[in-house]
């Protein structure tokens, strides 16, 4: 049990992570139905933001996320205005951004492997290292972090999109774009606003994992793809069900390493299998959207 | 009648080039044509059909790892394992494709990329069926019928399977299936009111280009003597993605020229960049899809045109 309660604090850590990911998913796609890829690049991208400026300058750590979020906003705008924008509003196909998008996640990761090369890069801990003990739960100094940090988020999600008139313009779009638009809500802007938002997000996720496993240019795909199946898991249509998949997916995965009795390599196949069978026998997740 | 005087002009040219080209330039031809025949069979599922999947690679590395295991590990005679290999890409592609081509757009792709990822940890911990992380080495083609195929005489294989890959898929295309393919693509609504069935319309094209890219493999496996998984990876499989679309997805000639033009980029672009060429493959991509969506043959057709 003991065994059981420390791995708890690691895996919900890293649920953490996996949901964010599947947060920035499901803000974008809600209201255009683009699935972005590049998530995970954009986790890279700022793990290596923190890279500069919290191991290079030496930037406090508050103020350096602060800014790293900022950028990563900045940042997911502007791949919308290149990649997205000019696809909509020549009335593509909803494939023709996603492929772009897929573009420009080779894009994003060979400027950085160009920029600072194929090693790891050390991200620090805000809190250093340490172990901290709450009753029966104990873990990590980073790992509490995390909780904490993607508990704010969620909780900030949540509120954006159940009280305040900004979240019911997303939810509007989500539901008949055509209507929306009908309605007054400027298509164009719900769209800005949600690639600048997932970017944050992904951004945020980019920092907080990149202590625990450096930053690296090939990072990004993995991330992506655990985020994917986080997001299919729980499904598209709410903001706790990003959650719910990547505590699920996170669990699944380490008890897997630890209890199963498969190779520890086979493990890695772990989201895979999930995603597949989601996508197969559950695409619509375990929480439904409200209709 | 034509069309196989086509077929054979093709391959003698094909042929004759390899015997033209030193041995370095011969490698490199020989991965260039498997690149085409890769393209080609992409074409087919992603530009034609419209069924977005990543699991083209994957299929290539089990034609590539099975010709390798049934010859050497399991020692059966050539046709027979050529026989098995090919049976075993069709039960894959068809297991693949029965449940996933029922997604709807992006979501097939993730699937497929599930898939093809769970390859390479399978290859990863195959132990010595798989060979592990280093793959299978140290092999060589038996002789077929008592020839020696190695050295230029294998290209020529390599430019049967290419023509082969190339006469099948042209014949599929002219056929009603080709035109059936296109109407899902186009408009699977349409294409349903107009009795075409879709799903299984979906899971023929996609077991077709699978099985086709298996059979690539299998002439792959003998070309370096070699299988590893990081030949196999998922890089690859965005590749072929953005060769069919930067030359034109849907076009058998548009498939050609953008394998062509990315495949040798790198040779020309190393001296300036080293290896990041993929930077450059990522902008022609973003580029062609915002500037010109039928890629470098739609930009030749509108030339020509004037």
């Amino acid at each position: 049990m003991q065994d059981f309660l420390e791995l708890a604090v690691g895996a919900a850590a890293s649920g953490c992570i996996y949901g964010l990911l599947a947060l920035s998913y499901l803000v974008m796609i809600r209201p255009t139905g683009v699935i972005n890829f590049a998530v995970g690049e954009w986790a890279m991208i700022a793990a290596f933001a923190g890279f500069l400026l919290l191991t290079g300058a030496h930037w406090s750590y508050p103020l350096g996320m602060a800014a790293i979020v900022a950028f990563m906003l900045v940042l997911g705008w502007a791949t919308e205005r290149i990649a997205v924008r000019p696809l909509l509003d020549a009335g593509a196909p909803v494939l023709a951004p996603i492929l772009a998008l897929l573009g420009m996640l080779v894009v994003f990761r060979e400027s950085i492997s160009l920029a600072f090369g194929p090693d790891p890069r050390q991200v620090p801990y805000p809190f250093g290292f340490g172990r901290l003990e709450l009753g029966p739960l104990a873990g990590s100094y980073q790992s509490f972090f995390m909780i904490g940090v993607s508990a704010l988020v969620f909780g900030a999600a949540w509120y954006f999109f159940e009280r305040t008139v900004w979240g019911k313009c997303f939810e509007a779009v989500a539901l008949n774009r055509r209507a929306a638009a009908l309605m007054g809500i400027n298509l164009s802007r719900v769209t800005a606003l949600s690639f600048a938002a997932g970017s944050g997000i992904a951004g945020v996720a980019g920092i907080l994992i990149a202590p625990n496993i450096s930053a690296h240019y090939l990072m990004g795909v993995p991330l992506a793809i655990q985020g994917f199946t986080a997001l299919v898991i729980g499904g598209v249509g709410r903001v706790e069900g990003a959650l719910l998949g990547g505590l699920l997916l996170a669990f699944a995965e380490q008890l897997t390493v630890r209890y199963a009795p498969v190779p520890a390599g086979y493990a890695q196949g772990v989201p895979l299998v999930l995603l597949m069978i989601f996508l197969i026998v559950r695409p619509t997740g375990l929480l439904r959207a409200r209709a | 009648m034509k069309s196989i005087a086509l077929g054979l002009g093709a391959a003698i040219a094909l042929s004759a080039l390899a015997f033209l080209l030193g041995d370095y330039h011969n490698d490199v031809y020989r991965k260039l044509l498997l690149w085409i025949a890769l393209a080609l069979s992409y074409n087919f599922v992603f530009g034609i059909c419209g069924q977005v999947t990543f699991s083209h690679f994957a299929f290539y590395g089990i034609g590539a790892y099975a010709i390798v295991i049934l010859l050497f590990t399991a020692a059966f005679p050539l046709p027979l394992a050529i026989v098995c290999g090919v049976a075993l890409c069709v039960a894959l592609a068809l297991a693949v494709a029965i449940p996933a081509t029922r997604l709807e757009g992006f979501y097939l792709a993730l699937a497929t990329m599930a898939f093809a990822q769970l390859f390479i940890v399978v290859l990863n911990e195959g132990g010595a069926i798989t060979g592990g992380t280093g793959g299978l080495a140290s092999y060589r083609l038996p002789p077929v019928l008592g020839l020696d195929l190695s050295g230029r005489a294998y290209t020529v294989v390599i430019v049967l399977v290419l023509i082969g890959t190339a006469a099948v898929l042209r014949r599929v295309d002219h056929s009603w299936f080709g035109r059936a393919c296109r109407a899902v693509r186009d408009n699977p609504e349409a294409a349903a009111a107009m009795g075409v069935d879709v799903a299984r319309t979906k899971v023929i094209a996609f077991t077709l280009s699978s099985v086709l890219a298996g059979i690539a493999g299998m002439a792959y496996a003998f070309v370096d003597n070699t299988v590893n998984p990081p030949i196999f990876g998922l890089e690859n499989a965005f590749l072929v993605l953005f060769m069919v679309i930067v030359g034109g997805s849907g076009r058998h000639a548009g498939a050609v020229v953008g394998t062509v033009l990315l495949y040798l980029l790198p040779f020309i672009l190393s001296p300036l960049i080293g290896q990041h060429h993929a930077l450059v493959f990522g902008v022609l991509m973003v580029t062609a899809i915002l500037l010109q969506p039928r890629g470098l043959i739609g930009l030749y057709d509108r030339l020509a045109r004037r």
